[in-house]
């Protein structure tokens, strides 16, 4: 696993055991395959680059990934343990994840969608929080410090009290990362984060995915923007009609033909999808 | 002036008890999107909740202090019933057509309207009256008895109990939606379950929880029935019921201000109307034609109700 590969990127930190295995991820919707065979192993400290035309599979794969879909064959393994069938136990066994279209809490405010996102990791039952025992009180005062700093490591320190449908757009995507590290992962699944951020967004949010797998978070990423991705990850797998054409370093990946020819020509096949 | 005032203290008391059973169903359908009809039942179970509490314990007392054990025996009846029917009938048709859970909900209304006729005084271990007719509500001090007035307007005092009630549980409402992390739970299920499921929150638990909490209000509707009305029987849950989910619909279903809202503007109307209509049309035998003559022309000029509906529009 070569991290030696593009323009300048910080070195990645010892690469360690695997955090998220699958094998053999197969998603079927009636007739259609969307997910055929994909096996992926994410370890910690990488960041991993998921890339593919427009109906690839990419974001059902996460689906798989997160246990909102039971792939219909093939397995995923979590810190070695099979998935847990109840998503909320994915999340609290570990992995964290946000929206290709965005999925806030959108009359909430930026503090509590966080707040909610770090429930989760909370243990004061219902009773004690409706006659608010101290331990309650406790976790409370820690949850809103918690997440108030989530806020500050993503940039929005300062829109802790806007209502998240308040937000413009970049902000709504970055909230959905502190949201979803609140609850604590070992890995973070992106689903197109610099999806309508302009240039400048888009750095930030490249920065903030270093900072974030600094943080010891394996993560996986979806986006079409090739810079972004070949810049940031140590690894690219990429989906085509939801098979792997090829896995392998930002550079392996960059320098295929059948990528490029994929993504210009190849994708012919989708383009009712694409429409 | 003063038959104004009078009317709108009987309206405010009346939306006072039609906005505390609101609130259940507002709540329950902001979460799950299922209206549930047989929460009328809940509210009657609720007030014989109470009824039992005070033969079984205190039968023959008539002091304030049991009060708050009557209220206790309510809401334990009223959420043991609503926790058990959301187990039963309503949890195992989660995912199925909206038509199977409204079909099961009137089922369940009548199943628990002729349980409670029909074995209330059955119950092992107790000499219960018949609920085949109707049973007097003990007499409180302090809540029922001699109205006394002010400034030409008289005031039972089971309708300052009922609006204290609906202040009392309106406030604690606020605080536990907005301020615990229940309550911020419950309003990332309604807007979104998929993704609040995807956050480690236990949908099923917090539909349970709204299931009670509206159970619980009910409950102490029901005991603010009986204390007004000095009597109760198994069909007063059908009434308000429908009264109560009219205001719902009015304040904007989904939306808890709305029910509240809702069940105070219905009450007023209601009482106003049977004053001020004049005529052939006037007087209490019309005053449900006004309330629903009222929801009609809200829901025509505006179908999201007064405050308008919170439902998440899912794709
Ligand atoms: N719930 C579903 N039911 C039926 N078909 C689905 C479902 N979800 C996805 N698909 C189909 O599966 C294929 C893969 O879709 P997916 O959303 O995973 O693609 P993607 O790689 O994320 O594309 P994009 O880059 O546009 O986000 C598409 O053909 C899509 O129509
Ligand atoms: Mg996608």
């Amino acid at each position: 696993m070569s991290t030696a590969a593009t323009a300048p990127q910080r070195t990645a930190p010892a690469i360690g055991a695997p955090v998220v295995e699958a094998r053999g991820v197969v998603m079927r919707f009636g007739g259609l395959v969307a997910v055929n065979n994909v096996d992926l192993t994410v370890h910690e400290g990488e960041i991993v680059g998921l890339i593919g035309p427009n109906g690839a599979g990419k974001t059902t794969f996460f689906n798989c990934l997160t246990g909102m879909y039971k792939p219909t064959e093939g397995q995923v393994t979590l810190s070695g343990e099979t998935l847990p069938p109840k998503p909320r136990r994915v999340v609290t066994a570990g992995m964290a994840r946000t929206f290709q279209n965005i999925r806030l809490f959108s009359n909430m405010t930026s503090l509590e969608n966080v707040m909610v996102g770090r429930y989760c990791r909370t243990s004061a039952g219902p009773l004690t929080s409706i006659l608010r025992g101290p331990k309650y009180k406790r976790e409370e005062a820690a949850t809103r410090e918690r997440a108030q700093e989530l806020l500050d490591f993503v940039g929005l320190g300062d829109k802790a009290e806007h209502l998240s449908r308040n937000l413009p757009y970049g902000d709504q995507r970055r909230l959905e990362i502190a949201r979803a590290l609140a609850t604590d992962p070992k890995v973070i699944l992106l689903d197109e984060p610099t999806a309508g951020m302009n240039p400048q967004e888009t750095r930030q949010a490249s920065d903030l995915i270093f900072r974030i797998r600094d943080m010891g978070i394996a993560v996986v990423v979806i986006e079409h923007d090739m810079r972004f991705i070949f810049n940031l990850c140590d690894r690219v797998l990429c989906l085509v009609r939801g098979e792997t054409l090829i896995e392998g370093s930002p550079a392996e990946v960059q320098s295929d033909p059948r990528v490029i020819e994929a993504y210009i020509g190849g994708g012919t096949d989708d383009e009712e999808e694409q429409a | 002036m003063d038959t104004f005032a009078q009317q709108l203290v009987n309206g405010l008391t009346l939306g006072s008890l039609y906005a505390l059973i609101a609130v259940g169903y507002t709540v329950v359908y902001g979460i799950v999107q299922l209206i549930n009809f047989a929460h009328g039942e809940v509210f009657m179970i609720g007030a014989f909740g109470a009824l039992s509490t005070y033969l079984l314990l205190f039968q023959g007392q008539t002091s304030l202090w049991i009060l708050p054990v009557m209220i206790i025996g309510a809401v334990i009846a009223s959420v043991a019933t609503a926790v058990i029917m959301e187990r039963v009938a309503y949890r195992p048709l989660r995912g199925a057509p909206r038509l199977a859970p409204l079909i099961t909900a009137i089922g369940i209304s009548v199943f628990l309207q002729e349980f409670v006729r029909l074995f209330y005084d059955k119950i092992p271990g107790t000499n219960f009256p018949s609920a085949k007719q109707r049973i007097p509500f003990p007499r409180i001090e302090g809540v029922t008895g001699t109205a006394f007035e002010a400034g030409g307007v008289v005031v039972q005092k089971s309708a300052l109990f009922t609006i204290g009630c609906l202040i009392m549980c309106a406030a604690l409402l606020w605080y536990f939606i907005n301020r615990t992390k229940l309550g911020h739970a419950m309003q990332a299920v309604s807007q979104d379950p998929d993704t609040a499921r995807l956050m480690g929150i236990n949908v099923d638990r917090i539909i349970v929880v709204a299931f009670a909490l509206g159970a619980a209000l009910a409950a102490i509707a029901g005991v603010a029935q009986g204390l007004q009305n000095a009597n109760i029987n198994f069909k007063i849950g059908f009434t308000a019921g429908l009264k109560a989910f009219t205001a719902a619909v009015l304040g904007g279903i989904g939306n808890i201000q709305g029910a509240v809202v809702g069940g105070l503007v219905l009450g007023v109307v209601e009482a106003l109307a049977t004053q001020y209509v004049p005529g052939q049309f006037g007087g209490s035998a019309w005053k449900d034609v006004w309330a629903f003559a009222l929801l009609i022309i809200v829901l025509v000029f505006r179908p999201q109700g007064l405050l308008g509906a919170k439902v998440v529009d899912r794709a």
